[in-house]
């Protein structure tokens, strides 16, 4: 057996060294961090910039186990933890910010299916294909104060940010992918006696759903992103409120530990999809 | 090939050195000790615009062998800047000067007291709401700022403090107040500043329940500098705050003064934030700008201040803005001109110097 050097294509690392290496990086982060934290804690014992971690442990805490400052709950003496948990300012705002989350997801749904059509029926892409081109062009954020006349200061608005930034992109990535179901295929099951609906929703929306699932992975970070703009806009709860307020006095120690966990979120969310994902469309090999 | 490859390397190794001489001249220019001072667009410290502009700056750097930079940011990334010590000086209002860099461990000396909010920041309400009925309306407002402590006076001023608890706030973007209220009447409050007032109150059926001349000398701005920076062992940070105080008081007679170079004064200063000189004038109006060095060094003397102060570290702490583990009010302590001390003596944060003010009145800068 030939003997490569680590930067050769055909090198294989054995399985610990593999695992090792991938968790390098998070070791050479963490400890960048640690080491920037304590320098600055040396000049400056109160530095909130880059808390250390007993700060951090202070900031986990106050987010997840004591009420909302908003809040008028009063915890009583022998409140349990989850009861805590429950009117916790992270609790509120996971709620509130996945609520929002979660009703764009759905309205991305008839998204999918209104590009399904307009891949494959011919007089739904000449009517719509070149406007949607069009619309996916335009920079959401710019039309904010638009949506603010529409739907209101509240939740509509955000959701509307939200879909209106993704379902472009999602529709024409949609078109794609319908489009490139072999026509044959499509010939066949006509020649075999399916009707439009069969076509449709049996043959090729079948076929294109994994990559519908893979396209909507890959587009749950622009969710977040939009829904972050749209809450530090204007907002009474939500995650990216409560890192917009914390900002206005260097409250890193919270504000690290919420995006941690939005990261956390997201990664679990895009994790869940990709498991369903396999679940559904064994056969799926992309 | 190889003369090919010999030449590539040659041109890589000329700019290199091309490179290594700039950066030398570059440190040789930095033996002049430079300082950083950051401003954010607002009616009060527009003039750091005008005053960079007109060589006023440049002028007094030189005569005290220093070189100044003015570099404009927005509000917030200002603070943060302060706060990570990337820039000396700052221009910032009392509040933040207590919550940010003083509340996070920095200390930080005010230079000069430039001026108060004298109507500049209002509460504006549709419908003739009065502070009694405002619990029961989602209030529109930039929360935990200086918008904030002026409805919270408001309501205590107006015999309603019970019901603060009460209020429904909206955390709104002040880039999207505007647009955000008007277009929609059933937002029926809403606090700001200016402009944004004067844009708001074009609507006719909007009008001001409380503006900020309700509570003259509270809502102050500063510009503040690190006193680390001011300290300095060489001597280049008292050079540096002679240096600024007497631009600014040459700016402000400037500013003041009548005939063409007041125009070209105001021009400037409106041209910072993209403001006609109407508008601007407009805000100078409920600006109570402290024109002499004299006025500002004895506001900063005076009881007064300290009464204001209490009430804004007060409001601060209530509200967690000195940080989420401070347990006490007075563990971010203010230290005034006469040493007296607001809060634990061992933990001065925030330090009121009329030193350089005074110097300007008198003339010995």
């Amino acid at each position: 057996m030939a003997t490569f050097s680590p930067f050769d294509i055909q090198a294989r690392p054995n399985r610990l060294f593999a695992q090792a290496l991938s968790c390098l990086l998070f070791v050479v982060c963490v400890g960048l961090y640690i080491q920037t934290s304590a320098k600055r804690h040396q000049a400056n014992t109160e530095d909130r910039v880059v808390p250390n971690a007993q700060q951090l442990m202070s900031g986990i805490h106050a987010s997840v186990l004591e009420p909302a400052e908003e809040d008028d709950y009063i915890p009583a003496e022998n409140a349990s933890k989850w009861e805590l948990f429950r009117h916790s300012m992270i609790w509120k705002d996971t709620v509130a910010s996945g609520g929002r989350f979660l009703i764009s997801l759905a309205l991305l749904v008839p998204a999918v299916i209104f590009a399904l059509h307009i891949g494959l029926f011919p007089y739904f892409g000449a009517g719509f294909l070149r406007f949607v081109l069009f619309f996916d062009k335009i920079v959401a954020l710019s039309l904010l104060p638009i949506l603010f006349i529409v739907f209101g200061i509240d939740e509509w608005s955000k959701i509307a940010l939200i879909v209106i930034g993704v379902a472009p992109t999602m529709i024409l990535d949609v078109t794609q992918m319908v489009k490139a179901v072999p026509q044959e295929q499509i010939v066949k099951a006509f020649t075999l006696d399916a009707n439009d609906y069969d076509v449709a929703y049996r043959v090729v929306f079948r076929q294109v759903m994994p990559q519908v699932i893979n396209s909507l992975r890959l587009n749950l970070k622009p969710m977040m992103l939009f829904l972050f703009a749209g809450e530090m806009i204007a907002a009474s709860d939500g995650l990216a409120y409560r890192i917009a307020i914390m900002r206005r006095h260097m409250g890193m120690d919270v504000i690290l530990p919420y995006v941690l966990w939005i990261a956390c979120l997201l990664y679990l969310i895009d994790l869940g999809l990709r498991l369903l994902n396999r679940r559904m469309h064994p056969w799926f090999q992309s | 090939m190889v003369t090919n490859k010999s030449k590539h390397f040659a041109s890589f190794f000329l700019t290199a050195l091309i490179y290594c001489g700039l950066f030398l001249s570059a440190r040789a220019d930095a033996e002049v000790p430079t300082f950083t001072v950051g401003w954010s667009v607002y009616a009060g410290w527009n003039p750091y615009f005008y005053m960079y502009k007109s060589g006023i700056l440049k002028k007094w750097a030189d005569k005290y062998g220093i070189a100044i930079k003015i570099q404009r940011f927005d509000y917030a990334a200002s603070l943060d800047s302060f706060v990570a010590k990337n820039i000396d000086a700052c221009t910032m209002t009392n509040m933040e000067a207590l919550d940010m860099p003083a509340a996070a461990g920095v200390d930080s000396t005010a230079l000069i007291v430039g001026d108060y909010s004298n109507g500049n920041d209002a509460v504006l309400v549709r419908n003739g709401l009065t502070f009694a009925n405002l619990p029961s309306h989602r209030i529109m407002l930039v929360e935990k700022t200086v918008s904030e402590y002026l409805l919270e006076r408001g309501m205590v001023l107006n015999g309603q403090q019970a019901q603060i608890s009460k209020l429904r706030l909206i955390n709104t973007s002040d880039s999207d107040i505007v647009p955000a209220f008007l277009n929609n009447t059933s937002n029926t409050a809403v606090v700001t500043w200016k402009p944004l007032v004067s844009q708001i109150l074009t609507d006719k059926g909007v009008h001001s329940i409380f503006d900020s001349s309700k509570i003259p000398g509270e809502i102050l701005d500063l510009l503040v500098v690190q006193t680390d920076v001011l300290n300095r062992s060489d001597g280049s940070g008292i050079k540096f705050a002679k240096a600024i105080t007497g631009a600014w008081y040459e700016t402000m007679q400037k500013l003041s003064a009548n005939g063409p170079t007041q125009v070209q004064a105001l021009k400037l200063s409106a041209a910072a934030s993209g403001d006609s000189i109407d508008s601007y004038r407009n805000q100078l109006k409920t600006t109570y700008l402290f024109s002499t060095p004299k006025s500002a060094a004895d506001f900063a003397m005076s009881s007064i201040l300290k009464q204001k102060m209490d009430l804004v570290r007060q409001f601060c702490f209530n509200h967690g803005l000195l940080g989420r583990d401070v347990k006490s009010v007075d563990d971010v302590a203010i230290a005034y001109p006469d040493g007296s001390v607001q809060g634990k003596k061992g933990r001065i944060k925030l330090r009121f110097n009329p030193t350089f003010m005074q110097a300007a009145a008198q003339g010995k800068l």
